[in-house]
């Protein structure tokens, strides 16, 4: 009897043990998240998380990825914050404090604002997936980010719609941050090509979702083209209705907005004729864009955007520069790995053909554009719009 | 002046959209005297059920704003029985937590079912009509004549049937009514599905030219809740005439001023209202 008893308890024990040591053979890397997941931007939002989770599903069906010789299982903590800086700041405490994540991602240039004002005293890495390029360039030392900077967007933009349809446009975007931002670098570059802007009306495309008088008072300036973006949805529910209200002129659509989410929304391409925008993921037809392509279809049953692919290489990202600082926890010493992870990465990940990383910590990739022609989204390259 | 008329179609659009949702409200609160915070719950229900029902399970139009107008009925009566009527000898401020309870639950609700992202309805009605320059979208034509049929039924089910004379004379005097030999429990339900089912035709009609996710409810109700006040809390022609002033400040202000100050705007109409006439426009209408 006593055998037996005292074989269960050394049973016990031995089990107890394998279970701790196998916690910390397999340790965990929390990642942090905070996006719109509810609202205008939800979908965009989403989009941006499901990348991450991509990547970290990945990595640990593989069984970990390899940090100096140890294996690390990663796993996002996702907070939503309505698209509000404000909510964003309160978010990244609570992901410091109680998860101690070194990196948190927000995809939106308000949140990054917020975070950094606090993110080098607290010591964590913003993940910052927006197009603002104040983001990088006002000497926060612990941020990264993404997506190409917007300001190469406006000229040939600018160029394409002022060629094809005149030289009038009317601004009707979104008023948040990086929309206030973009408008603003957008006009200037507008004017200086020789354009007038006859109208400026920004909306709230975060929570109304009614448009028609604010879009019918800018067409009452009668603009040859509208400028307009945000989350893509409401961006759609904008170019619709100034169709329904008789605009023939063209788009100039803000790289938020993906040109294939819009015409789900309004039911084809035919109300977009005329569009000039960022290049849908779906057309890139490098390799490694294929393969992502599919497999996220398979795992979402739907189509992943620009958002999805960049912040799952970002991932990649941040955990071979784990990799190569030896530390998953030292935002610093992770920040200043990144230019010698993106150089380790194999191609195969590198979806959006991401080139380098420049100094102040923003990617550096190539842009791609995509206009409506004939019904029809036609991939172009810089030089096609310019010229 | 082609423009002006636009303006105004938007403004009769949006107006009759919120009178319909206030209608409800103030139905509800005639004869329970509680503020419904819930009742942006049963809108957005309804908005959703239309949507699936036609994406879905392919029914056309019609038949699916009227099967969301049930189900949204069924919600209704179901919170009447099993929370509000448990609350009924309760303080009226546990009224309030239940409906925004309520709220909350169905909103998490939706989220758990269709998710946190926008989505789109179909409608038949895409095209628009185009009259001496004056193009008129088939959708907000639809949502303006449906609209005021219903109000006009609804009229005439409150006046002129004896249901609906009992639904009236509960809000005038509960008491009475008892008196009278009317069966409370059977119209504060009654009451609490004809409210379900108008706000789930609002949503449904609104859907097509608007978008639908979980707390779609929640700004509608929100401006409801302005337009009853500013009509009067319980009469019938105020929640009509409060929601066409709401619409219509809304559209010109967001033509005229910018369309950021539009909810401002609405605002400031119902301070303006209400100082002149605190008790509000039509108080004596059904109480």
């Amino acid at each position: 009897m006593s055998t037996k008893k005292y074989l269960k308890t050394t049973l016990i024990a031995a089990l107890c043990t394998a279970a701790i040591a196998n916690t910390a053979w397999a340790q965990t890397v929390k990642l942090g998240y905070s996006g719109p997941l509810s609202g205008g931007g939800a979908l965009y939002g989403k989009n941006a998380l499901s990348g991450i989770e991509m990547a970290i599903d990945e990595i640990n069906a593989s069984g970990g990825y390899s940090i100096c010789g140890k294996k690390y299982n990663f796993q996002v903590i996702a907070l939503d914050d309505k698209y509000a800086p404000s909510e964003t700041g309160i978010n990244a405490r609570r992901l410091v404090q109680e998860h101690k994540t070194p990196i948190i991602f927000t995809p939106h240039a308000g949140g990054t604002f917020a975070m950094q004002v606090f993110n080098e005293k607290e010591g964590f890495l913003i993940a910052s997936y927006t197009s603002v390029p104040d983001v990088s360039e006002r000497g926060n030392t612990l941020t990264v980010r993404i997506p190409p900077n917007f300001k190469n967007y406006i000229e040939p933009f600018s160029k394409y719609a002022m060629k094809r349809f005149g030289t009038k446009v009317a601004v009707a975007n979104a008023n948040h941050t990086y929309a206030k931002m973009w408008t603003e670098a957008f006009t200037e570059g507008w004017k200086k090509l020789g354009g007038t802007v006859v109208a400026e009306n920004p909306m709230d495309y975060n929570r109304d979702t009614d448009f028609y008088s604010g879009v019918s008072r800018v067409l009452a300036a009668k603009p040859d083209v509208l400028f307009i973006g945000g989350p893509s949805e409401p961006t759609a529910l904008v170019a619709q209705q100034a169709r329904e209200q008789g605009f023939k002129g063209g788009f100039i659509v803000m790289d938020q907005a993906k040109l294939d989410e819009m015409a789900k929304i309004v039911g084809g391409l035919q109300p977009l004729e005329g569009s000039v925008g960022v290049m849908p993921l779906v057309f890139n037809d490098a390799p490694a864009a294929k393969a992502f392509i599919r497999a996220y279809e398979e795992k979402y049953g739907k189509t992943p955007t620009t958002e999805a692919s960049l912040n799952r290489y970002a991932t990649y990202v941040f955990a071979e520069a784990m990799n190569q600082s030896c530390s998953v926890d030292d935002a610093r010493k992770i920040r200043e790995a990144i230019p010698k992870a993106v150089a380790a990465l194999p191609p195969e990940l590198n979806t959006d053909g991401v080139e380098g990383v420049e100094e102040n910590g923003a990617f550096l990739l190539e842009l791609r554009f995509a206009v409506v022609e004939n019904g029809q989204i036609v991939v172009k390259r810089r030089g096609d719009l310019l010229n | 002046m082609i423009l002006f008329i636009q303006q105004i179609l938007n403004g009769l659009t949006l107006g009759s959209i919120y009178s319909l949702v206030a209608l409800g409200l103030t139905l509800v609160y005639g004869i329970m005297h509680i503020p419904n915070f819930a009742h942006g719950a049963f809108y957005m229900m309804g908005g959703f059920v239309a949507y699936s029902l036609m994406t879905k399970a392919g029914v056309p139009y019609w038949p699916a704003i009227l099967c969301a107008a049930a189900v949204s009925a069924v919600i209704a009566m179901v919170s009447e029985r099993l929370v509000f009527r448990a609350l009924e000898n309760a303080l009226p401020l546990h009224h309030m937590i239940a409906a925004i309870g309520i709220l909350l639950f169905l909103e998490a609700l939706a989220h758990a079912i269709w998710g946190a992202e926008f989505h789109r309805m179909p409608t038949p009605y895409t095209g628009s009509v185009t009259l001496a320059g004056l193009s008129l979208p088939t959708q907000r034509i639809l949502i303006i004549v449906s609209a005021f049929v219903l109000m006009v039924a609804l009229n005439l089910f409150l006046r002129k049937t004896l249901l609906g004379t009992a639904i009236l004379a509960m809000a005038q005097n509960r008491e009475g009514a008892f008196l009278m030999g009317i069966d409370a429990n059977k119209i504060s339900l009654l009451t609490f599905a004809i409210a379900g089912a108008l706000a789930a035709v609002a949503a449904a009609l609104f859907a097509p030219i608007n978008l639908i996710y979980p707390t779609m409810g929640e700004l509608v109700i929100m401006k409801a809740f302005v337009i009853i006040i500013l009509g009067g809390m319980g009469s019938i022609s105020g929640a009509i005439v409060g929601g066409l002033i709401i619409g219509m400040a809304e559209a010109l202000a967001g033509f005229y001023v910018s369309s950021d100050y539009k909810d401002l705007i609405a605002f400031a109409v119902l301070v303006l209202i209400l100082a002149l006439r605190p008790e509000g426009l039509f108080t004596k209408g059904m109480r």
